[in-house]
């Protein structure tokens, strides 16, 4: 398990890609997924999930579409076009950021 | 794969709602969560409810629900759009409440912004006078000053051969050019003439010193050869509709052709002079005038880039001495040097004054054009912010006025959580969504007052609704408006504790009322200034028509372009003389009203050397035997000129300022006057000079705006056949000018028949006064009316606060009239400490205004009594019909909660 701390700076370009990768997501989906990608070493709270999605939402990069299932209300995310163009920046931002990051610390990455 | 039952999703909300989780758009999503989740653990084989505590403790139970509840709650209120929306919602909801009140500041807003709107409008205008020549920076105007003995002029013209020397003297100087005015000229393609009062003669070098765009032919080239001319689109469509005007010809005054070289588009309005015709200036023998001492041409110069303009102004004084000194001395005397004349007092300048400045700086004596005035731009721009600032005003007292309504509102956020900059930010929305509203009420009413206003302020403007700037502009001054208006309410409402507020010990209205009244007296005070202006400028107008001006301005008609007609214009007079409708008539260019001929000569009494002491300027009228009869003027000693003494042709009538300054207070009849003979070039026999014998006195009269001193005059018997003047009788004035008509056709056919009456011509030398009236009683009435406005609504709200009060004195005995009285002591006070300050202030404005005249009116104390009452009277009846309705309202009404 990673600790929560390093995750915190990653957490919307995390959710870009993924996103960006799957199209439409609901939250819970999105939390499964990270899990799966990370081999449970990534785990998202629901406390960090949900303020994030709708900040994104409210700053227009996401947009959400809600779907009826029995009494259960489902809300899908998926990017628009700004958020798209987003989610390529901050996914290059983040890899310059870890060979910085493996340069600072001197380590070499696998 | 698992699906929940209907029963475990109910579960589900239920628990989740029991422990908090409520909020629109947090709790389905939430609920989905934990349903996917608990799906998720019972694909595992586990039981619904142990799945579903394992979900829950993933959250962190319910301490944990909540926090991802609020801080999704706090990610949207932190949002700006979100925020935003809100503070509009509350904003127009409040609006909406309060339609009096809003309605109120809407008005006045909006009067106050399209009344700014237009001014802006009148002032930008302006301000962009000469602008489109291209290097309009570098290029100047020479002025001439003259001082010698009592001559002083300010000329905006030159010596002819200055812009040669200029060219070839002062390497920082790129181009010179000359314009030389002749007046207006009678312009004929065949045979009907027409008077153009646009013409000018120019140098071919005009063209490298201003931007003039041309249509036809080169600018380079035009106006080289003699008898040559350039005209604009429009005099081309005058004069040749649906033809190519190049190559064709123009008569000039009767008899030189001019043969037409170019077309250029229009002058721009904004420009200090737009003339319609050109004529090449070396037509003219005028045009290689050698004189230094007599100044005709209007002179520009442009600079090269960089040159300094002051530092080449340095250098005028010694090409003065070089050029004009020794003609100086030829006309002076040997013993004349320029040191001399300078030490004693006198001068000779040139000055340079920058292209832009000469439309709203320059007002001196032959201009090419009418220019305006800075002080007119100050003034109307000052009374566009003063405007603005009762309308802002009317906005800020009613908003803190009404602020008990909505302390509570401010408590209850407060407590809410709340913080200041919140309500401050909610405050401001409301004052800015109010002043964009106004905006574009201002913005149609603009639109639609704007036609009268051109037509009062003679001009052409209109709203530019093609120009990013100018949205950008409203834009900008909506926030900027709105800031303003809300700035104070805004801080001064969300200050409010709220345990005093919610507790209720806090009576706001008003209480809280020192900034409020020092507004409505700030208010009121402008409003009384911009009364007394109007008066004040009334009076003096007024003044100026019913001054004794020493003539008889009525009933005269004068005929103008006589000299058309030639030697005829005698027998043209006999003719109309015969009706006997026409008491009399008179011959000559020279009237008492700005515009006609004037003639200016150095003359001395006789016996005496002429030094610089004892020669006066004096105007030299040339005028003919019925002159003096026909306008009315009175004799004051002597006679006037008669058909009985044949020596008149060589004899003077003085007026009495000429008299004075001659000296010959006792016994002037027979006294003498000398002046130099000489001829128009400028060339002075000093050794003959000429000498007239004083044969009458005629009271002073005014012959120039009065603004001006009545300076010395005299009147001689000599042929000046610019106009034609008739006195005729009272009734009957249309019959009077059909006959002279006729008479003008039979005897110059062809000729434009043109005329005017002397007491408009006199009324035209204020035209600018009277604008200025107009204007000035336009704008305080807006003024008072919006400051009317705002103390409508404050008495209003007075009113209502004070119902109960007003109830309880009823029920105790009190009468109408003293409720009345009550409720209106209080801004009645204000209104006198604004007339209190008011009126020092206006004193000093309109002395300051005043200054230009030399006969004023005696603006009396009664004036500034009368703008006060009328204000307070304003005031009051604005106040007195909320007072009296809530005087006269049913005390039963408004104790009956109690």
């Amino acid at each position: 398990m990673h600790s929560p701390e390093l995750l915190k700076g990653t957490l919307q370009t995390i959710l870009l890609k993924v996103l960006k990768d799957h199209g439409k997501m609901y939250g819970y989906e999105i939390t499964q997924r990270v899990k799966e990608l990370s081999d449970s070493r990534l785990l998202l709270t629901e406390g960090a999930l949900y303020p994030s999605l709708h900040r994104l939402e409210a700053e227009g990069l996401l947009k959400t579409e809600t779907v009826m299932m029995g009494k259960r209300v489902r809300k899908y995310y998926t990017l628009t076009t700004s958020g798209r163009s987003l989610a390529k920046d901050r996914v290059e931002e983040l890899v310059d950021f870890i060979k910085t990051m493996s340069n600072v610390l001197q380590v070499k990455l696998a | 794969m698992t699906q929940l039952t209907s029963d475990h999703i109910d579960y589900i909300i239920k628990d989740l709602n029991y422990r908090g989780i409520v909020a629109d758009g947090v709790q389905d999503e939430l609920i989905d969560h934990v349903c996917a989740a608990v799906e998720d653990e019972m694909n595992h084989n586990i039981r619904f409810i142990d799945a579903y505590h394992h979900v829950l403790k993933s959250f962190g139970h319910t301490a944990g629900l909540r926090e991802t509840q609020k801080e999704i709650l706090e990610t949207e209120n932190k949002t700006t759009r979100l925020m935003l929306k809100n503070y509009f919602t509350i904003a127009f909801r409040n609006l909406k409440k309060q339609r009096f009140y809003t309605l109120i500041n809407i008005l006045g807003l909006a009067i106050g912004i399209a009344s700014c709107l237009v001014i802006l409008l009148y002032v930008t205008h302006e301000m962009s006078y000469d602008k489109h020549h291209t290097d309009a920076d570098r290029i100047y105007r020479i002025n001439c000053e003259i001082k010698f003995g009592d001559n002083h002029l300010k000329l905006a013209v030159a010596p002819a051969p200055l812009a040669d020397a200029m060219r070839t003297d002062f390497p920082e100087v790129e181009h010179a050019a000359r314009f030389w005015s002749d007046g207006s000229m009678l312009i004929k393609r065949a045979d009907q003439n027409i008077k153009e009062t646009e013409v000018i003669y120019a140098d071919s070098s005009v063209f490298n010193v201003f931007t003039i765009p041309f249509v036809q032919g080169n600018p380079k080239q035009v106006l080289q050869d003699p008898y040559t001319m350039v005209i604009s689109q429009k005099a081309a469509a005058k004069y040749f509709p649906n033809e190519n005007p190049i190559g064709q010809t123009l008569i000039v005054e009767n008899k030189d052709n001019y043969k037409i070289t170019g077309v250029y588009e229009d002058m721009p309005v904004t420009g200090h002079f737009h003339f319609d015709m050109m004529l090449a200036l070396v037509s003219t023998d005028y045009n290689k005038d050698p004189n230094w001492l007599s100044n005709n041409f209007s002179t520009y110069i442009k600079l090269r880039p960089g040159a300094d303009y002051k530092a080449l102004e340095a250098k005028f004084p010694k090409t003065i001495d070089t050029y004009a000194g020794p003609q100086a001395k030829q006309a002076l005397g040997s013993d004349f040097t320029m040191e001399k004349f300078r030490a004693s007092g006198n001068k000779l300048e040139w000055t340079l004054m920058p292209l832009t400045d000469i439309h709203l700086h320059s007002d001196l004596t032959a201009e090419l054009g009418i220019n305006s005035n800075i002080a007119y731009v100050y003034l109307f721009g000052a009374i566009a912010l003063f405007i603005l600032a009762i309308a802002c005003i009317n906005f800020m007292n009613l908003s803190t006025a009404r602020s008990s309504n909505r302390a509570k509102e401010v408590g209850v956020r407060k407590v809410m959580g709340s913080l200041r900059s919140h309500l401050v930010r909610q405050f401001l929305t409301e004052s800015i969504l109010l002043s964009v509203f106004s905006f574009f009420v201002a913005l149609a009413v603009a639109w639609m007052v704007l036609p009268s206003f051109n037509l009062l302020a003679g001009k052409d403007l209109f709203l530019p609704f093609d120009k990013g700037i100018f949205w950008g502009g409203l834009a900008a001054g909506a926030l900027v408006v709105g800031l303003l208006a809300g700035l104070y309410p805004s801080f001064f409402l969300s200050a409010f504790r709220p345990v005093n507020v919610l507790k209720g010990n806090l009576s706001l209205g008003m209480k809280s009322g020192l900034i409020r009244s020092s507004l409505v007296v700030f208010q009121f005070s402008i409003s009384i200034i911009l009364i007394i202006g109007t008066i004040s400028v009334n009076r003096q107008l007024g003044f100026i028509q019913n001054t004794k001006i020493g003539f008889n301005k009525d009933q005269v008609i004068v005929i103008k372009d006589a000299y058309g007609m030639g030697d005829q214009v005698q027998s043209f007079k006999d003719e109309v003389l015969k009706d006997n409708r026409i008491l009399s008539g008179t011959i000559s260019g020279f009237l008492p009203v700005s515009g006609t001929n004037r003639n200016d000569n150095t003359h001395w009494p006789e016996g005496t050397q002429p030094t610089e002491e004892n020669m006066v300027a004096l105007q030299c009228w040339r005028v003919d035997y019925d002159y003096i009869k026909t306008l009315g003027m009175k004799i004051k000693i002597g006679r006037e000129f008669s058909n009985e003494f044949p020596s008149d042709s060589g004899a003077v009538i003085l007026n009495e300022a000429a008299q004075k300054i001659f000296g010959f207070t006792t016994d002037p009849i027979g006294k003498k006057i000398s002046t130099f003979s000489g001829d128009r070039s400028g060339v002075i026999d000093r050794e003959h000079p000429k000498s007239f014998p004083v044969i009458g006195i005629v009271e002073n009269f005014h012959f120039e705006s009065l603004k001006q001193n009545i300076t010395p005059l005299a009147l001689f018997l000599d042929k000046s056949i610019g106009l034609v003047s008739f006195r005729f009788q009272a009734k009957d004035s249309q019959e009077v000018i059909a006959t002279i008509e006729k008479n003008w056709k039979a005897l110059a056919p062809g000729m434009p028949f043109n005329y005017s009456f002397l007491d408009e011509d006199f009324g035209r030398m204020y035209a600018a006064e009277q604008r200025l009236g107009k204007i000035f009683f336009i704008f305080a009435g807006l003024a008072i009316i919006i400051a009317c406005l705002g103390l409508f609504a404050l008495t209003a709200f007075t009113a209502e606060q004070r119902t109960k009060e007003i109830g309880i004195r009823k029920v105790l005995g009190a009468s109408v009239s003293s409720i009345v009285v009550l409720l209106s002591k209080e801004f009645g006070k204000l209104i006198f400490i604004a007339f209190i300050i008011a009126a020092p202030l206006a004193w000093y404005g309109v002395d300051w205004w005043l200054k230009n005249y030399t006969y004023k009116a005696e603006i009396g104390v009664m004036v500034y009594l009368l703008a006060g009452v009328f204000a307070f009277v304003i005031a009051w009846l604005t106040m007195g019909y909320q007072s009296v309705r809530a005087a006269s309202s049913d005390p039963v009404k408004s104790l009956r909660s109690e």
